[in-house]
């Protein structure tokens, strides 16, 4: 079994290195809403200096500008845009046949799903930071710019990534039902769109949390982008946890059960996908 | 294995409740023998694959293959076959060798033999120059060549061959089947493999099947098949256009029967070549002079023609059953009444 899972999940890698037009897609989004969205909701700058920085701070819970909020937002968005194709390339293996030669091997539906899912995990943890980088570089570029001013210890970076791979497990294994469950690539690419907004916008990645009217806040404390970028937002700015109730193992959970739940649904559907046809 | 390397009883598909793809189907594959599963499109070669090799869970019936049961053990099936598919399966995004190194992982290849296996298969494929380029850039041929060896990577003791060599040109296909006859001359494997390619199943094949709208019409070797015709076919050309000549033919010692076709008259006799001179003597002997007399051994062309009643290739070009199944469940599935 691992021997078949790693041979699959180097597949999988393999074949995500070779096709750069999708990590370049997979970045293309959350790049542009940085540079777009980002630059020009400059919110702290509201009332030209006469709204108490105190009001930005909880309003950004923590952060020291609208920007550097929406950053670690991005952060996470990017472990959504990136996992989609792990359930593209289920729809385009069924359609040009590999997907039959793998199944036709003694590899079973969890080395199938499981090699797919974990090159679902991997791939968006340099996408991340590499969106957080690309943030910190435009306020070197005239423009604003992330701003980390806590100081990431050890064990807050172990939170980020895990906050950034559980996120990401969660996205692959929802991909990955859709991936199953459909045959067409219209169809797969329709449901994906008609999935990413809704959630994008019911998070908090992009609004400010103290913006919101608490039944919004209420619905977006149980988003797992929101989970997740909770855990990034407490490590990255100095005292941002007393804005939050609760400890980032807390939102590591929430998102470790969230990612449980779409396990079960897509192993499920993965398998009935693989057995052998009625 | 004492018994048959494949045993097929009663086996039969119905897709979406009325298309009968394979309809009660019995065989036996010997072990070590090379069988042709010969039809045309839609004739439910394909299907009977797929039952065979655990893709495709069947109506009704029975299957075992190296003394397992399909149905009860797929997973195990699955490691005892080889199986190559009538399209491209290799992932074009891997090269030649990364597409074999995940097949002897998939297989459970010996670690220290993958190296080595991979080396010879890749020679005698005659695609080593084109190992490490991307499948994506390889011919036609060349991604022919890759599938059998992604195939047969792991030395099944069975392999199917589904329509292996469809869109090849001749070259490819001679090509194609000298590599599967040094494998069975090598290895000793079972071969069982669908074509509708008649010359191939005739050349390559110890016994066939002929399979025709689900069922099968008709099993044996090539000589057997043909012998059931009545033997060979002689053609007599008189010089010039005669009525006459119909009962002298008629009357030779030997001959089953006479038909008339455009100015030359066929003949079915058991042993062809005795009867040759016959035939000239009994013409000389009316002063009927011929143009020639010319024999054959009856092709599998005629073979089809005579157990179906239909010209061989009549369904190609066309939808076949199976495709309308499909279709049909596709047009369900988009109008939410189901999947297939």
């Amino acid at each position: 079994m691992i021997r078949e899972l790693g041979a699959l999940t180097r597949r999988e890698l393999l074949r995500l290195a070779r096709n750069p037009q999708a990590i370049i897609t997979s970045l293309l989004l959350p790049i542009l809403y940085l540079l777009l969205f980002g630059q020009a909701f400059n919110l702290e700058n509201l009332g030209g200096g006469s709204i108490p920085s105190a009001y930005f701070l909880a309003a950004f819970r923590g952060a020291p500008s609208y920007f550097s909020y929406f950053s670690a937002g991005m952060a996470g968005f990017v472990a959504v845009t990136a996992t989609l194709f792990i359930g593209a390339n289920v729809i385009f293996d069924r359609l040009f046949g590999t997907l039959k030669r793998v199944a036709a091997s003694p590899a079973g539906a969890v080395e199938i799903f499981g090699s797919r899912l974990l090159a679902g995990m991997i791939q968006p943890i340099g996408l991340a930071f590499l969106v957080l980088f690309l943030a910190v570089l435009t306020g070197h570029a005239g423009l604003a710019g992330l701003d980390v001013t806590a100081n990431v210890t050890v064990l807050g970076a172990i939170e980020v990534l895990l906050a950034i791979v559980l996120l990401s497990a969660m996205f692959a294994s929802l991909f990955l039902a859709i991936g199953f469950s459909l045959e067409q690539p219209q169809t797969y690419f329709a449901v994906v769109n008609a999935v990413n907004l809704p959630v994008l916008l019911t998070s908090a990645a992009l609004y400010p949390w103290g913006t919101m009217p608490p039944w919004f806040q209420n619905v977006a404390s149980y988003n797992p982008i929101t989970l997740a970028v909770n855990v990034l937002r407490i490590n990255l700015f100095a005292g941002a946890g007393a804005y939050y109730p609760y400890d980032p193992a807390v939102y590591l959970l929430g998102l470790l059960a969230w990612g449980g739940v779409m396990f079960l649904v897509a192993i499920l559907l993965a398998r009935r996908a693989l057995a052998p046809k009625k | 294995m004492a018994e048959g390397a494949i045993r097929v009883d009663g086996l039969s598909k119905v897709y979406h409740g009325s298309v009968r793809a394979v309809d009660h189907i019995s065989f036996e594959v010997r072990p070590g023998e090379a069988f042709g599963f010969l039809g045309p499109n839609g004739a439910g070669k394909t299907t009977t694959v797929a039952i065979l090799t655990a893709l495709l869970a069947p109506t009704a019936g029975t299957a075992i293959v190296d003394g397992i049961d399909v149905f009860s053990h797929p997973a195990e099936i699955k490691r005892r076959i080889g199986l190559v598919f009538q399209e491209s399966t290799a992932d074009a995004d891997l090269t030649g060798r990364e597409n074999l190194e995940l097949a002897a992982a998939l297989f459970n290849v010996p670690r220290r033999e993958v190296a080595a296996r991979i080396e010879a298969l890749l020679d005698r494929m005659q695609i080593g120059d084109a190992a490490d380029r991307l499948a994506k850039t390889y011919s036609g041929g060349m991604r022919r060549r890759l599938e059998l060896a992604v195939g047969i990577i792991h030395s099944p003791r069975v392999l199917f061959l589904d329509e292996p060599t469809l869109g090849l040109d001749p070259q490819g296909r001679a090509g194609f089947w000298r590599y599967v006859q040094e494998l069975r001359r090598d290895h000793g494997m079972t071969v069982f493999v669908t074509t509708h390619y008649l010359d191939e199943a005739d050349g390559l094949c110890d016994r066939i099947a002929i399979i025709d709208r689900g069922h099968i019409v008709a099993t044996g070797t090539p000589s057997e098949l043909k012998d059931r015709l009545g033997g060979d076919i002689l053609t007599v050309r008189p010089l010039a256009p005669n009525a006459g000549i119909e009962p002298i033919l008629r009357a030779v010692p030997g001959v089953l029967s006479v038909t008339a076709q455009e100015g030359s008259f066929r003949i079915k006799a058991p042993r062809g070549e005795e009867l040759v001179p016959k035939l000239v003597e009994a013409c000389a002997g009316a002063g009927i002079p011929l143009a020639g007399v010319s024999l054959k051994r009856p092709s599998l062309d005629e073979v089809f023609l005579e157990f179906t009643g239909r010209e061989y290739r009549e369904e190609e070009g066309g939808m076949t059953p199976t495709d309308r199944a499909v279709r049909l469940g596709q047009v369900a599935q988009a109008m939410g009444r189901g999947r297939r």
